[in-house]
């Protein structure tokens, strides 16, 4: 196998909580030697965020932290102390990428925003990532990925039939943000190849989620009418949704005991095979039922009938059988069913690293594979401030005694 | 100026949204896209919709013009060996194909790297598959509601006040998104990794891993502390919850406890805020019952877009829930120029979502609407791969474009 495609390219990573460090985990898993600059003082939100290893707190013993920074280094460096921001500007020089995700202006009060980086190293590429983006009316306020999913129109079309808009649990902005925000950064990099011209990427968590709810931004247009929040039912398949399966016998992980399928028949076709799967022959011709429209139609009686059958088995049961059939369907699969599941273990994504702190811990691991070039988790996610002598030492010059007399001053808190 | 893309060929063998959606960004950032669909059909998102007054139309669909545009357009029917000849002789001219054919199609058509790396050595063939190119379940059926169960996510959204009810999915094809914004960085990797020694791979992108990915910290609950997390249970930190206001629906957010605090400043230091039981964000969330109803009072008697501005000033990360309408007038939005109207001869003119990300040097730009089904066949076949019009025509007669 060949290098991974990322070797030798550096990543001086500022940023923190979920959507900047999703961006710089893509670059990690390519073989980019990401470091994470944080700060003892203002520990990054995720470490401070459950779940900790076996219920104990501990800055390095976070799940949420943990599976988000894998293979990158950590260094803590006092950016108000102006030897800190020296050292920043030392790592900056050696760097190919400079990611951050504070709002507007925080960067340039250290000194380190897009035109003060530009001189350091003429062809960097910075980019930047917030919920309001670089510029507009808004871009000096603060935001979160969580705010990001209603702002952007996800809550307005999600949520029950009749029922008030909802959130999506995850704060899917941030993640959809920091994958976007990595395909600019290799984009620039291929054009920084070409040409040997930088750039600076300016990523907003609300345009990046606005971009993916265009079926209702279009709906709006077309027919003058916001769309009707509809649970897990769509416009044209029926049965589509997620059904009540067996309860479990006891409860498991905290006190779940509910199980669900989800259930997706596209057309005609595949809902003879349904009936013919689930025993009742006879539905494949039943005019209520016949046709998507009919289905459509009668989706309520529809999905009694189905909940009927999957009441009596197991997500698991259910979807063989469906499958099958060749009816799409899978378990509503929890952590545990995922962790569990014989395919993606086989498929071998989970990365399972010892980490010096609270040992091997299973995480997901990378969703694509490159047959030529060896993507992999290169370490465990850094303990705070793991690689700090290391990298001010070996790659940015400071002999142990500078080291010392800045550790002194505090500039390395 | 050109974009980063600019001289990249990408055929794109793509249905839906996934693969289209990876070969739009490409195309945006100023690849060349070919996209390939079967003659007489097309991809079916052509029948999806939206569509005005509900009435299907093949060259009307907004899903698929809004995923389509910047794109040639072709037809072929890749299942016929004259047909399947023709895509090895646009793949030689190209540097990537972009598919989400299902394994079992892909084995039935022959659409496998091997025969196509022949054809072209440094080809890059990126496949957007639902669960892997390999597995026990390479071969199941799938549509975005099962991926997105599949990889985790319904399973945490729901409403605790209504257990009976279903862990909810999120709207529109995220799935699917997901598993083409995914696809489109590892087809990066592969083309970086081919500017240094010129070689093709293949890139295999699971849907159900890119899902998996994207699960916050709820995934570790079950390694780390043995926990499922679900749609019943508490959430790690509150607030984080959607609210009614006297005149629509506010998120109220804070992450930090400062943000806390700031809050209560602004909802005048009720006294249940000193209780001992709400001094901590985590404390907050164990205590959510007994919370809840107290803001819920509170914010109801507010007014979204007042309660929203107050919240910013102090830096309370508040949102509110937009609306469609919302959006396509949001000030902020229009001053960074998101929304791009785009003419489509038949379709007409509408305001599409723009760039998701914007680059200083490189422009990201539409340069022209979703194809109409076949729009480019002259093109390509004679103007690119050098056929004569008798050829072409005969290859229209007998139905293999």
């Amino acid at each position: 196998m060949a290098a991974p495609p990322l070797k030798g390219i550096r990543v001086a990573d500022f940023s923190w909580v979920w959507a900047g460090p999703y961006c710089t985990l893509q670059l990690a898993h390519m073989g980019a030697e990401v470091i994470r600059v944080e700060t003892a003082r203002r520990p990054c939100v995720t470490r401070m965020l459950p779940p900790w290893a076996d219920e104990k707190f501990g800055l390095n013993r976070s799940g949420y932290f943990n599976q988000y920074n894998q293979g990158k280094r950590s260094i803590t460096l006092n950016l108000k102390h102006p030897e800190g921001i020296a050292a920043a500007r030392r790592l900056i020089e050696k760097s190919d990428v400079v990611a951050h995700n504070f709002v507007r202006g925080v960067m340039e009060r250290f000194g380190l925003g897009y035109d003060d980086v530009k001189k350091l190293k003429p062809d960097i590429i910075m980019v930047a990532l917030s919920g309001y983006g670089a510029t507009g009316p808004l871009s000096s306020y603060i935001s979160y990925g969580p705010a990001q999913v209603p702002l952007a129109g996800f809550s307005a079309l999600t949520g029950y039939a009749g029922g008030p808009p909802m959130h999506t649990a995850l704060s899917y902005a941030d993640p959809n943000a920091g994958v976007h925000a990595a395909f600019a950064v290799l984009a620039a990099l291929y054009h920084r190849r070409k040409t040997g011209q930088g750039q600076f990427i300016d990523a907003s968590l609300w345009e990046c989620a606005a971009a993916l709810t265009t079926e209702g931004l279009l709906e709006y247009q077309m027919n003058h009418r916001e769309p009707a929040r509809r649970g897990n039912r769509d416009p044209w398949m029926a049965p589509h949704g997620v059904f009540r399966c067996k309860d479990l016998p006891e409860p498991i992980g905290g006190g779940v005991v509910d199980t669900w399928v989800s259930i997706a028949v596209a057309d005609d076709d595949q809902w003879q095979r349904l009936c013919r799967a689930v025993g009742r022959p006879e539905l494949a011709s039943d005019p209520r039922f016949a046709l998507a429209s009919a289905r459509k139609h009668n989706e309520d009686e529809l999905e009694e009938i189905v909940t009927a059958w999957t009441a009596q088995r197991s997500p698991q049961e259910a979807t063989k059988i469906l499958q099958d059939a060749g009816v799409a369907a899978f378990t509503c699969a929890a952590n545990k069913d995922l962790a569990e599941d014989s395919h993606l273990n086989r498929r071998r994504f989970f990365v399972e690293l010892d980490h010096p702190e609270i040992g091997p811990r299973k995480h997901c691991g990378i969703p694509w594979r490159l047959s030529r070039n060896a993507c992999r988790v290169q370490a465990p996610a850094p303990l705070l401030g793991q690689h700090t002598d290391e990298v001010l030492t070996r790659l940015l010059g400071y002999s142990a005694a500078e080291l010392a007399k800045l550790r002194e001053g505090g500039a390395l808190n | 100026m050109a974009g980063a893309l600019a001289g990249l060929r990408i055929v794109e063998v793509g249905e839906m949204v996934s693969a289209p959606y990876a070969a739009k960004l490409m195309a945006d950032a100023g690849a060349e896209v070919i996209k390939v669909e079967r003659p007489g059909i097309g991809d079916p998102a052509r029948r999806r919709g939206p569509f005005a007054g509900d009435q299907p139309h093949p060259e009307k669909s907004g899903l698929f013009l809004y995923l389509n545009s910047n794109k040639l357009g072709v037809t072929l029917d890749i299942a016929s060996a004259r047909g399947f000849a023709l895509l090895e002789r646009m793949i030689r001219n190209a540097d990537v194909l972009i598919h989400n054919l299902a394994p079992p199609e892909m084995d039935r058509i022959g659409l496998h790297f091997q025969r196509l790396s022949k054809a072209n050595p440094k080809l890059i063939m990126t496949s957007i598959l639902p669960f892997g190119l390999d597995g026990p379940y390479r071969d199941y059926r799938a549509a975005n509601l099962t991926l997105w169960c599949a990889g985790g996510a319904s399973y945490l959204n729901g409403s605790p006040q209504h257990p009976e009810k279903p862990p909810l999915s999120t709207f529109g094809q995220q799935a699917y998104y997901q598993g083409g914004a995914h696809a489109a960085v590892a087809t990066m990797g592969a083309l970086l990794a081919g500017l240094g020694d010129g070689a093709g791979q293949h890139v295999e992108v699971s849907v159900q891993e890119a899902v998996a990915s994207i699960l916050e910290m709820t995934f570790a609950f079950w390694p780390y502390v043995g926990m499922i997390a679900s749609r019943l249970g508490q959430k790690p930190i509150q607030p984080l919850e959607v609210m009614k206001c006297k005149d629509g629906y506010i998120f109220i957010c804070c992450i930090e406890e400062h943000q806390w605090h700031s809050f209560v400043e602004l909802m005048g230091r009720p006294e249940w805020a000193a209780e001992e039981i709400f001094s901590d964000r985590l404390k907050r969330a164990a205590h959510w019952d007994a919370l809840r109803p107290l803001l819920e009072e509170w914010v109801g008697g507010q007014s979204v877009h007042e309660l929203y501005r107050q919240a910013l000033e102090r830096k309370i990360p508040f949102a509110p829930v937009s609306t469609m309408g919302d959006l396509l007038s949001a000030e902020h939005l229009k001053a960074r120029g998101f929304f791009v109207e785009l003419a489509h001869p038949q379709a007409g003119r509408y305001r599409y979502p723009g760039a998701p990300v914007k680059y200083s040097a490189t422009p990201w730009e539409i340069r022209r609407p979703a194809p109409l089904l076949g729009q480019h066949n002259r093109e390509v076949f004679v103007g690119q791969l050098e056929l004569t019009e008798t050829e072409l025509a005969e290859l229209d007669k007998s139905g293999v474009i």
